[in-house]
Formats: C-alpha cells, sequence, structure tokens
C-alpha cells in the first residue's frame, strides 16, 4: 500500500484554468470597446466598457447605486431565504411521503415550467409596489428549486447507509442526523445556486414593473433616460453580485462536502 | 448440546407491494458453533443474505424459533455486526469517523472512541489514511474499512455478506488472507456467505450448501484442513477434492 494520497489539482494548473476564463473576459471587454475604433460610436444607442466604468464609479461616488441596492436587498433577503425554508420543508415532506409527493408533484411542475413572471402585475395588484411584493415575487421564482432539490435528496437516500446505522444500534434520530441530512444537504447547496439566479429574475422584474427605488427601477429609469453608460454600470453590477453569489455557494460547498468532490 | 447461533424452522416470505409473494426461507435449520468461522453457499436468490439480515436484526422472520447465546434475536444489536457487500461507509466521513461509527451511536465519547479505533485503524494497515474519505480510497481500503467499522464495537458474531465480491480477483485473494489474519487474532463467530466456493473453502471450519429458494439447509461440508492456511493450500488433492463435492452438491440447485 502507498502512502500517496488520492490525487489532487495541482496549483500550478488550477492558477491556468483561472487565468484562462479571466482571459477570456478580458478579451470580451477589449473586443467590446475595440469595435468603436472602426465603427462610429453614438452613446444614445450603445455604450462602452470604458464609458461604462466611468460611469460606475461616478455612482458608486454619489452613493446611489449603494442605495439602490440596499432597498433591493431587502425584498432579495427575505424573499430568498423564506424561499429556502419553506422549499426545503415541502420538498423534504414531498421527497418522504410518496402520497404527498404524488399529490403536489403535477402542480409544483406546472408553476415551475412556466414562466411565472407573467404572474408580477397580479401580484403587484395584489400587494403593491413595496418590499411585500416584490418579496412574493422573488419568492415565487425561488422555491421551485429548493423543493424539488430537497425531494430528489430524499430520493437518493442510500438504503445500504440506512441499514448500516439502522444494524449499529442507531434510532430514527440517527438515522436522521447521520444519513438523510449530509445526504440531502449538498442538493439543497445545489438548488440554491439555480435559486439565486432566479431570485435576482425576481428583483429585476419586481422593479420593472412598479418601483420608484431599487437597482431594477434604476436599469429601466436609465434606459429611458438614455444613460446608457450608467444602465450598463448597473447591469454590471448586478451580473458582479450574480457570480459573486452562486460562486460562494459552490465555493462553500466544495469546504463544506468534500466528498462531492470526488463525485 | 445446543449452537451458539440456534435456529429452528425459521420461515420468511416476502410480499412485495404488486407482484406475488417470496418465500425466502423454508424451515431454515442452522447451527453454529462458537468461534466457528461457518461459509453460506448458494444459488443466486436462495435466502442466504436475506437470513444475515434475519440475523443481524433487520428483518424479521415470519416464524420459527432464532437465539444467540440463547436470546432470542428481536432487532438489531451489539453482539452482532455485518460486513456489507458494497461496503456503506459514510460518504462523508472519514475512515476514522466511519470505523468509529458505531461506538458514536452508543454515546462513546470521542477520547474513548479513539482509544479503539486507533489499533483497528493499525490492524488492517490504514494508519496514515484516518482523515482519508471513502472516495479516495480503493475498494479493497474501503472493504477493510467496512470490517475495522464491524469489529470496532466488538461483537461476538461477525455478519459478512459477500464482502469480497465487489473486488478484483487479487485484491480478493489479498483480503481473504487478511480477513484469517484478523479472525485469528479476534476470534469472532463468523458467518460468511459467498457464491465461491475456493473461497468458501480456504477461510472456514464448515460450509453450508443452501438449497434454492426457498432455502434450507442442504449439506454441511466439514473442512478439516489444518490452520493457518495459505495460498499455495489451494492447489492441493484435498482442497480440489472438497471443491468437487461442494460443487457437486451445489450444481443441483443452480437454474440457469
Amino acid at each position: 500500500m502507498s502512502d500517496q494520497a488520492a490525487p489532487h489539482q495541482g496549483f500550478a494548473s488550477r492558477y491556468r484554468n483561472v487565468l484562462l476564463g479571466l482571459l477570456a473576459v478580458a478579451i470580451f471587454f477589449a473586443a467590446w470597446q475595440a469595435v468603436f475604433l472602426f465603427v462610429p460610436f453614438n452613446p444614445l444607442f450603445i455604450s462602452k466598457p470604458t464609458l461604462i466604468l466611468q460611469a460606475l464609479v461616478s455612482l458608486l461616488v454619489s452613493g446611489d447605486l449603494l442605495h439602490d441596492l440596499a432597498i433591493s436587498a431587502v425584498p432579495f433577503v427575505y424573499g430568498f431565504s423564506s424561499a429556502a425554508v419553506v422549499g426545503v420543508a415541502l420538498g423534504i415532506v414531498m421527497g418522504w411521503r410518496p402520497r404527498v409527493g404524488y399529490t403536489l408533484d403535477p402542480i409544483m411542475i406546472m408553476f415551475y415550467a412556466s414562466p411565472l413572471v407573467a404572474l408580477a402585475p397580479l401580484v403587484i395588484v395584489f400587494f403593491g409596489v413595496g418590499v411585500s411584493g416584490k418579496t412574493i415575487i422573488i419568492f415565487l421564482l425561488s422555491i421551485f428549486p429548493f423543493i424539488f432539490n430537497a425531494q430528489a435528496g430524499v430520493h437518493a437516500v442510500d438504503r445500504l447507509l440506512i441499514n448500516v446505522v439502522r444494524s449499529l444500534g442507531g434510532s430514527e434520530r440517527d438515522l436522521y442526523l447521520k444519513v438523510i441530512v449530509p445526504s440531502v444537504l449538498p442538493y439543497i447547496v445545489a438548488g440554491a445556486r439555480i435559486a439565486v439566479g432566479r431570485g435576482l429574475i425576481g428583483v429585476l422584474v419586481g422593479e420593472f414593473f412598479a418601483a420608484s427605488e431599487g437597482i431594477g427601477y434604476a436599469i429601466a429609469r436609465f434606459g429611458d433616460l438614455f444613460a446608457l453608460d450608467k444602465m450598463f454600470a448597473c447591469i454590471l453590477c448586478i451580473m458582479i453580485i450574480a457570480v459573486a453569489l452562486t460562486e460562494g455557494i459552490r465555493l462553500a460547498e466544495r469546504v463544506a462536502f468534500p466528498w462531492r468532490v470526488g463525485q | 448440546m445446543p449452537g451458539y447461533i440456534q435456529g429452528r424452522n425459521v420461515n420468511l416470505t416476502f410480499r412485495p407491494p404488486n407482484r406475488g409473494p417470496v418465500r425466502a426461507l423454508s424451515n431454515f435449520d442452522i447451527d453454529i458453533n462458537e468461534g466457528e468461522f461457518l461459509s453460506i453457499v448458494g444459488p443466486s436468490g436462495c435466502g442466504k443474505s436475506t437470513f444475515l439480515n434475519v440475523l443481524l436484526g433487520l428483518v424479521k422472520p415470519d416464524s420459527g424459533d432464532l437465539q444467540i447465546q440463547g436470546k432470542p434475536i428481536v432487532g438489531p444489536g451489539t453482539d452482532r455486526a455485518m460486513v456489507f457487500q458494497e461496503f456503506g461507509l459514510l460518504p462523508w466521513r472519514s475512515v476514522q469517523d466511519n470505523v468509529e461509527l458505531g461506538l458514536e451511536l452508543k454515546g462513546m465519547a470521542r477520547d474513548a472512541r479513539r482509544k479503539v479505533s486507533q489499533p483497528l485503524i493499525e490492524m488492517i494497515g490504514l494508519a496514515g489514511f484516518e482523515g482519508h474519505f471513502p472516495h479516495e480510497l480503493s475498494g479493497g481500503m474501503k472493504q477493510r474499512v467496512g470490517l475495522a467499522r464491524a469489529l470496532a464495537t466488538d461483537p461476538h458474531v461477525l455478519l459478512m455478506d459477500e464482502p469480497f465480491a465487489a473486488l478484483d480477483a487479487q485484491t480478493r485473494d489479498l483480503m481473504q488472507v487478511e480477513l484469517l489474519r484478523v479472525w485469528q487474532e479476534a476470534r469472532k463467530t463468523v458467518l460468511f456467505v459467498t457464491h465461491q466456493i475456493d473461497e468458501a473453502i480456504y477461510l472456514s471450519d464448515r460450509v453450508m450448501v443452501m438449497t434454492k429458494r426457498p432455502g434450507r439447509a442442504k449439506t454441511i461440508f466439514p473442512i478439516n484442513l489444518p490452520r493457518p492456511r495459505d495460498y499455495e493450500m489451494r492447489t492441493t488433492p484435498e482442497f480440489n477434492e472438497l471443491k468437487l463435492e461442494i460443487w457437486n452438491s451445489l450444481k443441483d440447485e443452480i437454474t440457469v
């Protein structure tokens, strides 16, 4: 038997992979910028990275951007966290109790498959322009990945592991804590990554339809004003947040569930 | 003299939903002596594994009498432990935490667990791998962990359900040698289910051939080969004679 650990990806090659990805991003922005060396530039209809960067800096300095982000963050946190709690609970029950699963599956799939954005005007009519309306839209959009992933996680629990813990004298509580929860957790985290994207769509949609502040409202307003550099700055900001959240979750997943990496 | 493990008229029928009932065990009798290594061979689906699950206390028989040291089996207990064919290691636990699982379920404190698991991990040759996760181990290493986990709670009876069937042939040979070494050290009563006649003869004091489903004990062959046994023993005439006898008994039960 050798003393060697299982092969891990070398630091150098990992570094190279990140660089390759960053290179593509850099080329994208450079190409965007370069196009206007050959094409006449009309700031009414398009912007370019240098101007966007200037706009981003000025929005940051003036505090407008942070104000809008703070406004939008409130319904996002409410809607996303309540979707996580309700979705995981519902998903586990649907996975654990087959009859509940069979009963609720069709209606859940119906809602998940349809563009729920269509309901946004109705939600605004019912709950108004404030935090509650936006929270509900975000909740509706981001709950389904939690439901389906928690359900799939329960279904994927290995019967053999249940038998192992039972045969060694484990109680129902042990089964739950030592087998079911660790089995389901990675599924929930994977669901959270999908839910982040859908939740951010909810933020923007809610604020496009009716709002007086917030990052989605800012994007719509700057578009109306043909202030495209500022509009792109806000979009860029949303992109960065989306990437930071999903990648942050992935990083947390690698740290928290190292056994998943090898699967 | 009653057996250390004694089964009389054990019957078990599975009633799966949407399908007809399946009689797994029919008037199954068995006697196992203390410290004995008994192997069970039989055709696929004859109820060998089912019987192990009954002994383990995971499956309740419909009728019959099953005792260990005169005490009837009512559920899982720390006097028995199973080594599973597919290892059954918890993927989110390190080697050490997997070995200590049964101790943890008994409520043993961390330091005390460590005192038990450390010598076991050394015995199975995985010192230095305590922090590794199952996905970082080879099949043979995983089953060593499975064996150490079963031994950790210091059971009297070790149940082994085709423990080496998922391993390649060479690893399997090495694991058999390892198992004999461990058994000679720990002196457990072992009930070993396998499809391989070679393996059964090489390891066992007695080999039991089971009938096709519903499973009963058909013939029991005493294996009077001297111990300690070595690999060369597999080429001796005595070994091959036994192998032929057992095969002749088994082949009538096999339908292809």
